[in-house]
């Protein structure tokens, strides 16, 4: 997991922010009279990288547009670092850097051409837009491939392009919208450790939003998530994680008598779909469940991490959550969408 | 690659050698910089558009249709220097106010239909909006300078030729006086230039920006235009069916068209011969040459002269209107927008 200590809304800025380059209060957002796409979201999002979790239509996208001063709320107040979202927008889309969810670039020019574009319209002198283009092409991996036109890119190559324009004004705040969206999972993996890279290494905090959680807990240090533009959760990742994952048993034969062993050594196992589901407390339930098994000499053909459905997993009370998606789980199809149950199996760990 | 210059960065030296697939970990280097205002910005911008229009920074193909046309345009003033280099006496047949206002008309319509959608159409059909608005530039920002680079845009294509009708006959006449008079002249076809290309870069970038599908664009940029000339024309040859000499009218008359027109003050030509060449941008711009008093239309400009009566005030007004309208429309319209 990445650390990210770099001190952030530092320097040219002025008042730097006290611990948040994020910060929210009552915000609400209510297009016409009827949809409400944020409702009293108070949200602070602290130095380092935060993943902004909700599904399609949660109002992470809305939030954004408010953060970037380019969408007015219709009440409560917004800060990025430290500058007022409603008066300060200017200075705001100095300091920050903006990755759109969907595609957003002429393909009859080269990279190199766009991101100079870009730079210069970020407020950079020339010289400084062409050098800071090259420089942030090279930083999202794109070499010789950037004097060639946008149009004949692969969606990977797309993406980083995107990525290097967010990057060639030198932001202090990065806001990507989905930046894994339309990848194959090499893409996605090969994305993912850039944006980490950006985060500990250049010292820009980045805010991710995303709806799938699998994916950017890898790389964030911090998670927000939200539904129906409603704060859930806010927590780091690492207390978010340890107290919702769930370990999937399953063995060829004997899962009755696994269940009676697993609750003998106090586990409280559920049935799940051919296997049994236990709460993962730790390295020490793996050796509980390695032990039952060879205890009980059963074939053990499956064993992998899982996650509950996202509103579950941000449920205020995680002990809860648990309890009651545990209940849930044999009940719901839904746990095993792509976006509601993720996997972390053994060959996927980063 | 490294070896195809990078300006190379300051106080670090590139990775030298690199054989493609090796990822150099050049580290990230912050900006310390002078970064530019709004206003700057906003320059940058309107070169970037203005650029655009001409096809530079793009393809060899987009280069074609401007410069054609540019060389269209400036085919008359050309044709003009060197009639009167090689026959000095013949006098120029060309003036400054109305050029020549059929090539003017053609070249304008296409050049503004085809340029048009290279500056607003292709930022709304790539969605490349947000990426604009998430910068330091503002709702009202964007607009204008595509405004402002289209006017330019238009300005080099109607005034150069004029200068170039302007050398050519400076130096064909003799004496401070005589070149005073073509400057005299000279300077208010300059303004009355900058009519065109306020007027019809403003209404082209509003009808342009309705798609962002280029052939939409253009047709939408077009149509309108090539139409309402022609209905234009159409009413003013209808009205003119009327218009005839009045026997023994006093005050003066002169040729029109092959047709002797009376210009009795208590006269006017019909009203709808008259208002028709409010309905096109073209003809109302004749209009208001007529009615800002063209000093000497010249023959060929009088073929098609809009004929204003009594309504030159309106003719006017139309124009003032239209433009503030065009220019407020497109403002709403990048108001309006949707970012990301």
């Amino acid at each position: 997991m990445i650390s990210q200590i770099m001190p952030v809304a530092r320097g040219r800025d002025g008042t730097p922010a006290p611990g948040a380059v994020v910060q929210t209060a009552g915000l609400t957002k209510v297009y016409g009279t009827t949809v409400t796409a944020l409702n009293q979201l108070t949200i602070t999002v602290p130095p380092g990288v935060t993943g902004l979790i909700g599904a399609n239509g949660a109002g992470k996208s809305t939030l954004i547009k408010i953060l970037l001063g380019l969408l007015g709320p219709t009440s409560g107040t917004a800060a990025v670092l430290g500058h007022d979202c409603a008066t300060e927008g200017f200075v705001i889309r100095t300091l920050t850097g903006y990755m759109p969810e969907h595609d957003c670039l002429p393909p009859d020019v080269t990279a190199t051409e766009l991101v100079t574009h870009l730079g210069r319209m970020s407020g950079l002198p020339s010289a400084a837009a062409r050098e800071r283009a090259a420089d942030s092409l090279r930083h999202v991996g794109l070499y010789e491939e950037r004097y060639r036109q946008i149009g004949t890119y692969s969606a990977g190559m797309k993406q980083r392009v995107k990525l290097a324009q967010a990057l060639v004004g030198d932001p202090r705040l990065l806001l990507l919208d989905e930046p894994t969206n339309g990848l194959d999972p090499a893409g996605r993996t090969a994305m993912l450790d850039l944006i980490a890279r950006i985060g500990s290494e250049f010292g820009i905090s980045i805010l991710v939003a995303s709806h799938l959680l699998g994916e950017i807990e890898q790389i964030c240090d911090h998670l927000i998530a939200i539904d129906a533009g409603q704060l859930l959760r806010s927590d780091s990742v690492s207390s978010v994680t340890k107290a919702s994952a769930v370990l999937l048993v399953e063995v060829d034969e004997g899962t009755d008598a696994l269940a009676a062993e697993l609750a003998r050594r106090g586990l409280s196992p559920v049935p799940f779909q051919r296997g049994l589901m236990v709460q993962l407390a730790g390295d020490e339930t793996y050796d509980v469940v390695r032990d039952s098994v060879a205890d009980l000499g059963l074939p053990l053909s499956r064993m992998e991490q899982r996650r509950h459905r996202i509103e579950e997993l941000f449920r205020a009370d995680p002990t809860v959550a648990d309890a009651a998606s545990a209940d849930a789980v044999p009940a719901s199809p839904a746990v095993g969408g792509p976006a509601s149950t993720q996997t972390n199996g053994v060959t996927s760990g980063s | 690659m490294a070896a195809k210059t990078e300006p190379a960065p300051a106080g670090q030296v590139a990775p030298a050698g690199s054989d493609g697939g090796v990822i150099h970990n050049i580290g990230y280097r912050r900006y310390e910089g002078a970064r530019l205002g709004r206003g700057s910005i906003f320059l940058a911008l309107t070169w970037h558009s203005l650029r655009a229009a001409f096809g530079l920074g793009r393809g060899a193909k987009a280069k074609i249709f401007p410069a054609l046309m540019f060389v269209i345009m400036c085919l008359p003033a050309v044709v003009n220097a060197v009639s009167l280099a090689t026959n000095p006496s013949g006098g120029a047949i060309i003036t400054y106010d109305d050029y020549v206002p059929s090539i003017r008309t053609v070249a304008m319509l296409i050049f503004v239909a085809v340029e048009a959608p290279n500056l607003v159409s292709a930022d709304l059909r790539n969605h490349t909006l947000p990426l604009y608005f998430a910068r330091p530039i503002g709702r009202i920002d964007y607009p204008l300078a595509k405004l402002v680079a289209f006017v330019i845009a238009c300005l080099l294509m109607i005034e150069v030729p004029l200068v170039i009708l302007y050398v050519g006959n400076v130096t064909q006449v003799h004496g401070a006086h005589a070149v005073w008079e073509q400057t005299l002249q000279f300077g208010p076809g300059l303004l009355y230039g900058a009519a065109w290309a306020v007027l019809l870069a403003s209404i082209g970038l509003l009808l342009a920006s309705v798609s962002g599908k280029r052939v939409f664009a253009i047709c939408a940029v077009a149509i309108p235009l090539f139409f309402t000339y022609i209905v234009a024309h159409v009413l003013e040859q209808v009205g003119r069916q009327a218009f005839r000499p009045v026997p023994g009218c006093v005050g003066g008359v002169v040729r029109h068209a092959g047709q002797v027109v009376c210009l009795h003050p208590g006269f006017h030509p019909p009203a709808l011969a008259s208002l028709a060449g409010l309905i096109s941008p073209f003809t109302l711009l004749g209009g208001l040459l007529r009615w800002l008093g063209a000093p000497n239309p010249s023959p060929a400009g009088n073929l098609q002269a809009t004929i204003i009566g009594q309504y030159g005030d309106i003719y006017g007004l139309v124009f003032v209107l239209l433009t503030l309208a065009a220019i407020g429309g497109l403002i709403l319209r990048y108001r309006k927008v949707g970012v990301a």
